[in-house]
C-alpha cells in the first residue's frame, strides 16, 4: 500500500513537544510571565545595587573651639565605615542655627555634644569613644609615655578573630544570587508544572485525546508535553538569567566572577531535575479531571508540597545546615529548590549532594511509569472527574 | 451495492469482551471487516458501538478478546495506519484548520511535505469551507465534522473505523462523506467500519451489515441475507374494485396489514404468489402486486425485539 509509513510511535514525542512549545511560546501568558520576572529581578537587582552603593551612614560634625574630638572621630569613622565630615564652626549661635538647617548632625561645644532633637547612635558612640581617647592621650602626654608603648594599647584589633566553621568569604554575595535562584526556579517549576496540567486538561476537555491516542502511544504524549514545554522553560530561565547577570554587573550589584554563572548553571540543571519530577505529578492529576474550572482541586497536594519546599529554601538562604533544610535537600519532593541553595552557598557537602542527585533522578524514574499509567487510564474518561483508583484499573 | 466479489477478510474482532465497573458493555462481540467492502455498524444507544471501535483502535483495552489485522494482533504499529474517527469529536480549537491535519498525519509517520499536499486535497474533495489558515475554532460545526474526517483519511489510512461519521452532516454533507467512503473502499481497497443510527443510509452504502444489541452481535451479512434470514414473506396487492377476504381461497395466505387501500398478504412456504395474482385478477384491475421487501430499520426492530 502507501510507502509513506513509520512503523512505530518512537520519536513522536519530538513532534508533540515541538507543538506545544510553540504554542506556549505564543500564549500571552508567557509573555507576561516573562515580563514579571524580568521586572521582579530588576528590582531585587537593583535594590541590591543602591545598598552596597551607599554602604555604611554619612554624617556631618560640627564642632566650636578646638578640632581634636572632631578630626579623632572622623579617623575612628574611617576604621568603622562610617563616614564623617567635619566643619568648624564660629560660635555656638552658628553651630546652634547649622543644627537648625540641618548642614549638621550634631556639634560638639566644649563638654557637649549637641543635637537638634537627637543624635544618631553610631555618631554618639564614636565621639564619646574619640572624647576618652583625646582624654586618654592627654594623660599619656603628661606621663610621657613612649609611642611603642602607645600603639600597642591603642591597637584597633587587639584581639584575633576566628571561627570554629568560617563561612566562606563571598558567602553575602551568594546568598543573594541564591535567593534570586530559588525565587526563579520556583516561579519556573510552579508555573510550567501549571502548564503541563492545564495542557492535559485542554487536550482532555477538547476530546482531541482520543485522535492522538489512537496514533500514539500515552507515554509517548506524556513525555512530548513535557519535554516541550520544559524546554521552554529552560529557554525562559536563561533569558531571564542572562538579563539578570546583565544587569548585576552592570550596576555592580555582584562582583564579576564564577559564582553567579554557577549559580545560573545550578538553577537550571535543578530546574530539569525538579520539572520532571513535579511536571509528571502534575500531568497525572491533570488526566483525573475534565474541565479547567477543577484544576484547582487536584493540583493542591502539589502546589503545597511546593509552596514548602520554597519557603524552607528561603530559610536555607540564612540558615543553610539547619536540619530541616539538609533533610528538605535530600528528599525528592523539595531537594530541586532545597539543595541548589545549600550548594551556592558552599554548605552541601559531595556526598549529599549525590545522594540528593541519586534520590531524585530514580523517584522520577520510578514516577514517570506510574504516572503514565494514570494518565491513559484517566485520559479517555471524560466524564466528570476520575478516581486514582478507576484510571489505575482501567489502564490495566 | 457493492461488489459481488467479496474480499478476504482483514479487519477481524474476534469475542470481545468488556465491563465497565460490574456493568458488561461488551459479550463476546465478533465480526470481520473484507477488504474494500463498507460494513455498518448498527445498533441502539448503549448497545456497545463505540466500545467496540475504541478496542478496535486499541484506545481501551478488552478484558478478553482479540482485534487481528491481516492475521496479526493489532499492536501500536498497525494501529498507525488505521483512520479513525471518535465518536467524542475532537481537535485543537485554537489550532490553524491545516496545521493541525499536517500535525495528525505527522504523528502517525506521514512525512512533512506529503501531509502538507494531501491536507490540501483533502480540505478540497470534502469541500471544507473556510481558510484553511482559520482556527478551528471559527469554523462552523458542519466544516469542524468534515474537517474531522480529513484527520481520520489525511495519512492514507488501511482501514477506516469511524464512529457515528453522518451525525450533524447536512444532506450535501453526507453525500459528499457517502462518495469518500466509497471511493476508499472502491479505489484503494480499504475495509471501512462505520456505525449510524440513519439506517436508510446505512442501507444505500453498506456491503454488509453487523447489528449489535446489548454488546452483542445479533445479526450479520449482506441485506440481502439479512433479509432471506428474518423476512416474513410479504406481498402487496391492490386491487381498488376488490371485496374484503377474497384471498382466503388460497391456502397459507392470511392478512398481514393494510396499507392505503392496499393489502399486505403474509405466504406461507406452500402458497404461491402466482395463485394468488390469478385471484386479484378475477377481482377487478390489479394497479399493484409486489413483494414487500423491508427496510433494514424494520428489520433492525424485529430483531431487537426478539
Amino acid at each position: 500500500m502507501t510507502p509513506d509509513r513509520a512503523p512505530t510511535d518512537r520519536g513522536t514525542w519530538r513532534l508533540v513537544a515541538r507543538r506545544d512549545f510553540w504554542v506556549r511560546l505564543r500564549e500571552r501568558s508567557f509573555l507576561v510571565s516573562t515580563l514579571i520576572n524580568v521586572a521582579v529581578i530588576s528590582i531585587l537587582v537593583l535594590a541590591r545595587a543602591s545598598n552596597l552603593a551607599t554602604a555604611g551612614p554619612s554624617y556631618d560634625l560640627g564642632y566650636v573651639g578646638s578640632s581634636a574630638i572632631a578630626s579623632t572621630a572622623a579617623r575612628l569613622g574611617a576604621d568603622a565605615n562610617v563616614r564623617i565630615e567635619i566643619h568648624e564652626l564660629p560660635d555656638v549661635a552658628a553651630a546652634d542655627a547649622a543644627l537648625g538647617d540641618g548642614s549638621v548632625d550634631a556639634v560638639i561645644v566644649g563638654d557637649q555634644l549637641r543635637g537638634l532633637h537627637d543624635v544618631p547612635d553610631p555618631l554618639i558612640s564614636l565621639v564619646q569613644g574619640s572624647a576618652r581617647d583625646v582624654a586618654v592621650t592627654a594623660i599619656l602626654d603628661e606621663h610621657h609615655v613612649s609611642q611603642a608603648e602607645r600603639d600597642a594599647a591603642n591597637d584597633p584589633n587587639p584581639l584575633a578573630l576566628t571561627a570554629l566553621d568560617p563561612a566562606p568569604p563571598s558567602r553575602k554575595d551568594n546568598a543573594a544570587v541564591a535567593f534570586i535562584g530559588v525565587l526563579l526556579l520556583y516561579g519556573q517549576l510552579f508555573g510550567y508544572g501549571i502548564w503541563v496540567a492545564s495542557g492535559v486538561i485542554e487536550e482532555k476537555a477538547s476530546r482531541v485525546v482520543e485522535m492522538l491516542l489512537s496514533a500514539i502511544r500515552a507515554k509517548q504524549l506524556l513525555l512530548g508535553k513535557i519535554v516541550g514545554i520544559g524546554v521552554l522553560g529552560i529557554l525562559q530561565l536563561l533569558f531571564i538569567s542572562g538579563f539578570a547577570l546583565t544587569l548585576a554587573f552592570a550596576t555592580g550589584a555582584l562582583p564579576f566572577d564564577r559564582t553567579p554563572f554557577g549559580a545560573v548553571g545550578l538553577v537550571i540543571g535543578w530546574f530539569i531535575l525538579g520539572f520532571a519530577f513535579y511536571a509528571t505529578l502534575f500531568a497525572a492529576a491533570g488526566s483525573l479531571v475534565t474541565r479547567m474550572e477543577e484544576l484547582q482541586n487536584v493540583i493542591v497536594p502539589i502546589n503545597l508540597t511546593i509552596l514548602v519546599s520554597f519557603f524552607i529554601s528561603i530559610g536555607a538562604v540564612q540558615d543553610p545546615n539547619g536540619r530541616l533544610q539538609v533533610i528538605a535537600s535530600l528528599l525528592p519532593v523539595s531537594s530541586a529548590l532545597a539543595m541548589p541553595v545549600r550548594i551556592v552557598l558552599g554548605a552541601a557537602p559531595a556526598w549529599q549532594i549525590a545522594l540528593s542527585l541519586a534520590l531524585l533522578i530514580g523517584s522520577t524514574i520510578l514516577l514517570v511509569p506510574l504516572a503514565a499509567r494514570l494518565y491513559s487510564g484517566a485520559v479517555l474518561r471524560t466524564r466528570g472527574r476520575v478516581k486514582i483508583r478507576e484510571a489505575w484499573r482501567s489502564a490495566a | 451495492m457493492g461488489s459481488p466479489i467479496l474480499g478476504e477478510p482483514v479487519l477481524r474482532l474476534i469475542d470481545l469482551h468488556r465491563t465497565f465497573d460490574g456493568v458488561v458493555a461488551l459479550d463476546g462481540v465478533s465480526f470481520e471487516v473484507p477488504e474494500g467492502r463498507i460494513v455498518g455498524f448498527v445498533g441502539r444507544n448503549g448497545s456497545g458501538k463505540t466500545t467496540t471501535m475504541r478496542i478496535a483502535l486499541g484506545v481501551l483495552q478488552a478484558d478478553a478478546g482479540t482485534v487481528l489485522w491481516r492475521d496479526r494482533p493489532v499492536d501500536g504499529v498497525v494501529r498507525r495506519r488505521f483512520g479513525y474517527m471518535p465518536e467524542e469529536r475532537g481537535l485543537y480549537p485554537k489550532m490553524r484548520v491545516h496545521e493541525q491535519l499536517v500535525y495528525l498525519a505527522r504523528l502517525r509517520g506521514t512525512p512533512k511535505d506529503v501531509a502538507r499536499s494531501r491536507a490540501t486535497d483533502l480540505l478540497e474533495v470534502l469541500e471544507v469551507v473556510g481558510d484553511p489558515k482559520a482556527r478551528m475554532e471559527t469554523l462552523s460545526l458542519g466544516n469542524q465534522q468534515r474537517v474531522q474526517l480529513a484527520a481520520a483519511l489525511v495519512h492514507r489510512p488501511d482501514v477506516l473505523v469511524l464512529d457515528e461519521p453522518f451525525s450533524g452532516l447536512d444532506p450535501v454533507g453526507v453525500d459528499v462523506l457517502a462518495g469518500v467512503l466509497r471511493s476508499e473502499a472502491s479505489e484503494r481497497d480499504v475495509p471501512v467500519v462505520f456505525s449510524s443510527h440513519q439506517l436508510e443510509l446505512v442501507e444505500r452504502l453498506c456491503d454488509e451489515v453487523v447489528l449489535i444489541d446489548r454488546g452483542r452481535v445479533v445479526a450479520r451479512g449482506t441485506i440481502a441475507e439479512l433479509r432471506a434470514m428474518r423476512a416474513r414473506n410479504l406481498w402487496r396487492v391492490h386491487v381498488p374494485s376488490a371485496g374484503d377476504a377474497w384471498w382466503d381461497v388460497v391456502p397459507g395466505v392470511t392478512l398481514a396489514g393494510r396499507d392505503d387501500g392496499a393489502v399486505v398478504l403474509e405466504l406461507d412456504g406452500a402458497a404461491d404468489p402466482q395463485r394468488l395474482l390469478d385471484l386479484a385478477r378475477a377481482e377487478g384491475d390489479v394497479v399493484d402486486f409486489g413483494p414487500v421487501r423491508p427496510t433494514l430499520s424494520e428489520l433492525f426492530r424485529e430483531v431487537i425485539a426478539e
